[in-house]
């Protein structure tokens, strides 16, 4: 049992690789079960490769680098002191145990502690035993084939192109400055250019927020096109296109592993009720996961919004259940080409919520909402409940009367999330209730509603300077609306559009408030 | 005392409102509805004349577990109200812990003494397609805040009053009216609660 253990050892090469070798060259009992990674920097370990190891079966992560006054780049330990931070946060939702990734630092006269500590490590693994992870590597295709291509073509209408261009006049990836062209992707794979790189790199450069599809006139639905030509090309071998290293892919995919005993509401705050036995399910989606991976870097505090539906639920009388295993939907690996395991995550969803008896599923996220609705029917897997949005349900509960909400001096504006506004429904259900608000004043943005523009990122893929140009675009918008308060209704839009924030030239010239609707409704609504 | 008992059993009931509002009808659903279907015994008198050219006029409605000797409103315990003339009328007929519901876009009550429960019944049936089934509203309203008739009783009876091709309409406006009150019902528990709770 013991002796398979795997335990991975990332030994920076300065100050703890000496001692290291002063253990190998007195031939020190060091615990078989390590295997080491010599690398340059205990900093150069990032999130995403501390939790990739874990991601492909590793029972124990130790980092080891060197005292913190002696690390030859200056902010290497603490850099790392963050990343084991967040990872660990991320193994504690996911039920690992943050005791799973070690942390030291050594000066390289330290043999003899370097010993102890992964000899202590190996013992606190050993204790926790085996991995529930069972390794989900997406398979690694060479490309889509001749014959793959033409089916997804006929599908998604490809053929009906009229070459008019219409999609690359809307498109916020092209308006942006990007040499990129929805039709030129058709056209490319059309006459047989598959392996052009107009095909191998702009599939990862579209956003899929469905605008071009609003555009066209023959109904060519580029969206789902370009998501099915990745999942046929997946090219895997080099994740270059997925944004922060492939983490979120990571995690995604160390969810299909069905032992994982997740712990996704360990956090929760103690006036939200909830109820176990309810036949309504509240699926919160990945912001924990979130909040926990942006902790050190925008703040984000995306939990708010769970919470927040859950009040707003509570509101209205609903105690719903949640489930404490909860996982990802996996819209994002569907869309970044990793439809095997999206399929695992789906049917282990659909089995756990079903095995609860629950008749509706209620949630915040508009991915989730999609993933759960529309594409889970779509690839024969049917919830067998209803799914609604918390923004119906909050409708249908309001115009049954008596509810009002508190007046507020804040001056708003609305950010549409892509997932729910390419329809006309899924653009007034949120403006319905922002018109039920007593706001000073909502302003609309010059793109909105059927025409508004992504935040800048989908499925954490293809994040360049090209994203931040839109995304600055996008908080001018909110800008000239002359609002102090930018609606959200996505977790994502939030991360994406603080990220921009960041940005140390501009400043105070696009920094603005952003909360979610969930939050506003939940924070504002009375009974009258 | 004797008197008193048979007192509680009674309930008198007066709609009132513009002639073409629908008011008769609209008592005389509520009368159906407690006789036919709940079994229990009930009498509608109405006054109209001059009235249903438009001033005020009345339905009015006795529900009772046992027989009714005279079949006239004096002192109502609930009075609905759908215009202003009739609320002018009628509200010093009102019996003491009586409860007025009125069309809160039609009526203005300039004081309200008594336990009042306010709806837009005709912004609700605008907004549900047809102003003309406001009093079909205001019908779910009076049943959820009075229970004066059961909600079964009051459906099925909607329906046989109504012209038929539109008793699908007219029972979602029940329902709308009906929801509304529940909802209204809710949000005074609600605020009781928290006055409770010390909440300021």
């Amino acid at each position: 049992m013991e002796r398979d253990l795997k335990i991975i050892l990332f030994l920076c090469n300065w100050s703890p690789h000496a001692a290291y070798q002063a253990l190998q060259d007195t031939l020190a009992p060091l615990p078989r079960e390590i295997r080491m990674v010599r690398i340059p920097c205990s900093g150069r370990i990032t999130k995403s490769l501390l939790f990739k190891a874990f991601e492909t079966g590793a029972d124990g992560v130790a980092l080891v680098g060197c005292e913190p006054g002696t690390c030859r780049y200056g902010i290497g330990t603490s850099v790392a002191e963050r990343n084991v931070e967040d990872t660990r946060g991320i193994l504690e939702l996911l039920g690992l145990g943050r005791e799973r990734l070690g942390f030291a630092a050594f000066y390289p006269d330290q043999p003899d502690a370097l010993l102890d500590f992964l000899v202590n490590f190996r013992n606190r693994v050993a204790e926790l035993g085996k991995t529930p992870v069972v390794p989900a590597i997406a398979e690694v295709q060479s490309g889509a084939s001749e014959g793959n291509a033409a089916s997804i073509m006929a599908t998604h209408n490809i053929y009906t192109c009229q070459d008019c261009g219409k999609c690359s006049s809307a498109c916020p990836v092209a308006l942006s400055g990007k040499p990129f062209s929805p039709r030129a992707i058709a056209n490319a794979v059309a006459s047989g250019e598959l392996e052009s790189p107009a095909v191998k790199e702009d599939i990862w450069s579209c956003l899929t927020c469905g605008l071009c599809y609003d555009r066209c006139p023959s109904a060519v639905s580029f969206p789902e096109f370009v998501r099915d030509m990745r999942n046929a090309g997946k090219n895997s071998a080099n994740g270059r296109f997925e944004a922060h290293e492939g983490f979120f892919q990571s995690l995604m995919r160390t969810m299909t592993s069905p032992g994982l005993p997740v712990r996704h509401w360990d956090w929760l705050p103690e006036d939200v009720q909830t109820d176990a036995g309810s036949k309504i399910l509240f699926f919160g989606g990945c912001s924990p996961y979130f909040d926990t991976f942006f902790r050190n870097h925008l703040g984000v505090r995306t939990t708010d919004i769970l919470a927040d539906a859950l009040r707003l639920l509570n509101f209205f009388d609903i105690n719903p259940a949640i489930m404490p295993n909860e996982r990802c939907c996996g819209h994002d690996l569907l869309w970044s080409g990793d439809r095997d395991n999206f399929l695992k995550l789906a049917r282990l969803n659909v089995e756990l919520i079903s095995s609860m008896g629950i008749e509706e599923v209620v949630t915040a996220c508009p991915e989730c909402y999609r993933a759960f609705s529309r594409d889970y029917p779509e690839h024969g897997i049917e919830p067998g409940f209803k799914v609604t949005h918390i923004f119906e349900l909050a409708e249908r509960e309001i115009s049954k009367g008596a509810v009002g909400f508190k007046k507020s001096g804040r001056k708003i504006t609305f950010q549409d999330p892509c997932r729910l506004s390419r329809t006309k429904e899924g653009c007034e259900l949120p403006r319905n209730l922002i018109s039920r608000l007593k706001v000073r004043a909502f302003t609309e943005m010059q793109d909105r509603g059927l025409s508004s523009l992504c935040c800048g990122n989908c499925a954490w893929t293809g994040c360049d300077s090209f994203s931040k140009a839109m995304q600055v675009k996008r908080l001018r918008q909110a800008k000239e609306t002359g609002s102090d308060l930018l609606l959200t209704a996505c977790p994502k839009c939030q991360i994406h559009l603080k990220c921009a924030m960041e940005d140390p030239l501009l400043g105070e010239e696009i920094r603005m408030e952003i909360m979610d609707l969930t939050s506003v409704l939940a924070k504002n609504i009375q009974w009258e | 005392m004797d008197r008193n008992s048979t007192e509680k059993s009674k309930l008198e009931i007066l709609i009132t409102g513009f002639g073409g509002q629908g008011i008769v009808l609209a008592g005389q659903v509520l009368g159906m509805a407690a006789s036919l279907l709940d079994h229990k015994e009930s009498t509608l008198t109405q006054s109209y004349g001059p009235e249903a050219r438009g001033g005020a006029c009345s339905a009015q409605v006795i529900i009772a577990d046992s027989t009714i000797h005279f079949p006239y409103v004096r002192n109502p315990d609930i009075l609905v109200c759908m215009s202003q003339a009739g609320y002018d009328k009628y509200a010093d007929l009102l019996r003491q812990n009586g409860v007025v519901l009125y069309d809160l876009d039609m009526v203005r009550p300039p004081e309200i003494t008594a336990d009042s429960f306010p709806i837009p019944a005709t912004r609700i049936a605008e907004e549900l397609g047809r102003k003309m089934m406001a009093n079909i509203v205001m019908l779910g309203f009076v049943t959820a805040v009075t229970g004066a008739a059961s909600v079964e009783a009051m459906i099925k009876s909607v329906c046989d009053s109504v012209p038929s091709g539109t008793e699908d309409a007219n029972t979602a406006a029940f329902n709308k009216g009906y929801e509304f009150g529940m909802a209204v019902l809710k949000a005074r528990r609600k605020k009781a609660a928290a006055a409770k709770g010390g909440e300021p």
